[in-house]
């Protein structure tokens, strides 16, 4: 990466800060100077800021989007106004021009791209925050989908991640009581190491396909390793209706309410019984085929739970279908959820909150949308409860699966799908 | 003023009891603490353990019973003798756990907790509207009281309620102090939920009959078998867990079987009453004629108790086998440990009668 776009990026991330600084800083210390009472909530000033941080992420792309993305699923740390603004990241990212990606693709794989492919479609399929994804064919006539990661990304990456982190540096030396950002940039950028290395993800794919080996209802894309490299993914291309597309499966005479439950047989046995699962069941990645196969795509964001926590899992939402609150706290630390001060209070408070925003005021087996951003809100305005990082990833994958299911009319009971319930 | 009947009195004679009656416990009971972890029913000053939920639900199911006796029906019985055995039996289990193999016995009393707990689905059993679809008068019967206590008092005895453990609870405590919270195998629940693909829709055997009716009776007779099963289950978890050799709390972790043993007793005796019930009575068809609850009660329970007696032991034999196995291989000579343990497995030869009528029922004439 040339040095000025380097420095243009730095001067762009730094823009952005001194107007995110701009909109909080002055008016609190106006504020405090004339000894008026702080807001109750700033949701305007959390709407405009988060604006900025969309219009960053649009024109820097890359790990700024990424950044979003993240701060958009973790509503247990920013307030919703994030989290609403910056969802809409996970749909709108613009694809780089085909010159760049053909060029990409050729440099990786070693040679023109005609010598490999019959077929390489201009327009493609989908472009996500460090990748895109093409349609092609092999010379031997089979089709695949081609993702390919922008050029120059593990540089941006690198750049931007240093930005960031100065960034959130001195906002956490500014503020005397900031969010701790810090700790989640870590975890992205560790995440982030591995997302740039799509071997990575064909092996994640291979170990999902592996837990479904006896299972035909699950169609898992095989990867191409010959045609791939850790820059370019080759793998087979699976058509199928996109799973929220309600018409397409009543067309194909499919029942939404047997897509719903087989959806949650294929995450739970994921989740809480293989402790390995594919992370970002939103509607892009999941689809259906006419045989009623369910296909998952994308396995970038694919994620190994720790020995033991299926079953804490299993054991919390059994807790609250019981109401047994002496279990729920029991279930709350095994999962590695904390208090500083060891009360286990604020466990219950969270739980009570869920329960509340259920459909039916008591858990029944399912996450709702409003149930975990309930849970994360509780534990936002709790200072004291630390939420494990992997509770966040699969309370967030239940959230989408709730959405798909509603989308779907019906409804993703967790419980139901492990046959607790009826 | 007329003296107050006593209460013995009042209940021999009564037939009909309120949603809260069903489910309340006898007051005054000493709690049932087990490791740690509050439980539900409780002991008396004289120590004896009361089942919850069996203050008004005990002395009803024994007035259902009485009427039905009176009328002339029969209770549904099930042959002890159709029980398939144990595996692995307790012998076997000793030989594991002697050779520090604990795992199978481990995962196999954790499956039993979570399947237990997994009982509270009864509560979301759909009852139909069983004046329209039976034509004799449920009045003052089990049948009339499923979904008014009894199968609410059943979730809550499987699962645990608020802060009191059920059946799943006690289980685990019984597990942990055996075997001295054992590590629980981390693919419990990679077994429980079980390989292959998609559940297969329940075949219909009555399509003439209400399709909530038959779900209804269906049940009742999957649960009745699985509850009058689960015997075995409990005479080889007493044993195992009472043995001195093997169990590092012999007493207590016996005496916790002991208490989920007795508290299952109500539960087969209303599933056995209200399965009576309904085969001494006619059903509604939904072309307006009618069928005898005998052929559908008898038709069902030959069904599920075929499954269960031939290829459903088959299956779960083949599996616990292939995993004890893989456990043997940490320990010392694993193949002439895997000699003995099979040397020591209880012979079965599934029946070849199960007691009820398979064929399907005899339709009257259209009303």
């Amino acid at each position: 990466m040339r040095r000025a776009t380097r420095l243009r990026r730095s001067a762009r991330i730094a823009r952005a800060g001194v107007a995110l600084w701009l909109l909080y800083k002055p008016p609190d210390y106006l504020r405090r100077a004339l000894r008026l009472p702080a807001p109750p909530r700033r949701e305007r000033t959390h709407e405009r800021a988060a604006r900025v941080m969309l219009r960053t992420a649009l024109d820097l792309r890359g790990v700024v989007i990424k950044v979003c993305q993240v701060m958009a699923t973790r509503s247990d740390v920013f307030p919703p106004p994030f989290v609403h603004v910056l969802k809409q990241l996970h749909d709108a990212v613009p694809p780089q021009p085909f010159e760049r990606i053909g060029t990409a693709v050729e440099r990786e794989l070693g040679r023109p791209l005609d010598a490999v492919f019959s077929e390489f479609e201009r327009t493609p399929l989908a472009s996500a925050s460090l990748a895109q994804v093409h349609r092609a064919r092999l010379r031997d006539g089979r089709a695949v989908a081609v993702k390919v990661q922008y050029p120059d990304i593990e540089e941006i990456v690198r750049t931007d991640l240093e930005n960031i982190r100065r960034g959130c540096q001195i906002y956490e030396r500014l503020d005397p009581q900031p969010l701790e950002l810090l700790p989640l940039l870590t975890e992205l950028t560790s995440h982030l190491a591995l997302e740039l290395d799509f071997r990575r993800e064909a092996d994640s794919a291979d170990r999902v396909r592996e837990i479904f080996r006896d299972d035909p209802s699950v169609v898992v894309p095989k990867m191409y390793r010959e045609w791939s490299t850790p820059r370019v993914l080759t793998m087979e291309l699976v058509d199928g209706i996109k799973v929220t597309d309600l018409d397409g499966l009543r067309r194909a005479g499919l029942d939404p309410g047997d897509v719903v439950q087989e959806l949650m047989r294929i995450f739970v046995r994921m989740i809480l019984a293989a402790g390995f699962f594919q992370a970002d069941p939103h509607p892009g990645n999941l689809f259906v085929r006419r045989n009623r196969q369910i296909v998952l795509m994308d396995f970038g964001l694919s994620k190994e739970l720790p020995e033991g926590f299926g079953l804490g899992l299993f054991e919390l939402m059994f807790s609250m279908m019981t109401l047994n609150e002496a279990a729920m706290i029991r279930a709350f630390r095994e999962l590695g959820f904390a208090t500083k001060t060891g009360d286990p209070a604020p466990f219950l408070e969270i739980a009570r909150r869920m329960m509340r925003r259920s459909d039916t005021g008591r858990f029944e087996g399912e996450f709702t949308e409003e149930m975990t951003d309930e849970l994360f809100e509780a534990v936002r305005e709790n200072p004291v409860v630390r939420v494990p990082s992997d509770f966040v990833l699969v309370g967030r994958a239940f959230s989408l699966l709730s959405g798909i299911a509603h989308t779907l009319g019906h409804r993703a009971n967790v419980l139901a799908a492990m046959g607790a319930r009826s | 003023m007329m003296p107050l009947p006593s209460p013995e009195t009042s209940l021999a004679e009564r037939v009909a009891f309120s949603f809260d009656e069903i489910l309340a416990t006898d007051p005054g009971l000493e709690p049932l603490i087990a490791n740690g972890v509050r439980c539900h029913g409780g002991f008396d000053s004289a120590g004896a353990y009361h089942s919850p939920r069996t203050l008004h639900r005990a002395p009803a199911i024994r007035a259902w019973q009485a009427r039905l006796a009176a009328e002339g029906a029969d209770l549904v019985t099930i042959a002890r003798d159709l029980l398939p055995p144990q595996y692995p039996n307790v012998a076997q289990a000793k030989l594991l756990l002697r050779a520090g193999v604990r795992d199978p016995i481990v995962r196999a009393l954790t499956i039993i907790a979570i399947v237990e707990g997994f009982g509270a689905v009864i509560r979301d059993v759909r009852v139909p509207e069983l004046r329209a679809l039976v034509r004799e008068p449920i009045d003052g019967t089990a049948l009339a009281h499923l979904d008014r206590g009894l199968f609410e008092a059943h979730a809550r005895d499987e699962a645990g309620h608020r802060n009191e453990g059920g059946h799943k609870q006690m289980w685990e405590a019984a597990r942990d102090l055996a075997l001295e919270n054992p590590r629980v195998p981390t693919d419990v629940l990679m077994r429980i939920l079980g390989s292959g693909g998609r559940a297969v829709p329940r075949r219909r055997s009555f399509p003439q009959l209400d399709e909530t009716l038959e779900g209804l009776i269906s049940t009742l007779s999957n649960v009745l078998v699985i509850e009058v099963f689960a015997a075995g289950t409990f005479d080889w978890g007493d044993r195992l867990l009472s043995d001195p050799e093997v169990s590092a709390a012999p007493e207590h972790a016996g005496a916790m079987v002991r208490c989920i043993r007795s508290d299952e007793t109500p539960h087969v005796e209303y599933l056995r009453t209200a399965l009576s019930e309904l085969r001494a009575r006619t059903l509604r068809t939904v072309d307006g004629g009618t069928i005898s609850g005998k052929s559908v009660v008898d038709a069902l329970l030959h069904r599920t108790l075929y499954v269960l007696t031939t290829s459903r032991p088959r299956e779960q034999r083949a599996d616990t086998r292939t995993s004890v196995a893989h456990a043997m291989r940490g320990a010392g000579a694993p193949g002439r440990l895997l000699e003995e343990f099979d040397a020591l497995e209880t012979p079965f030869a599934p029946p070849t009668r199960t007691g009820f009528d398979p064929a399907s029922g005899t339709e009257g004439p259209a009303a």
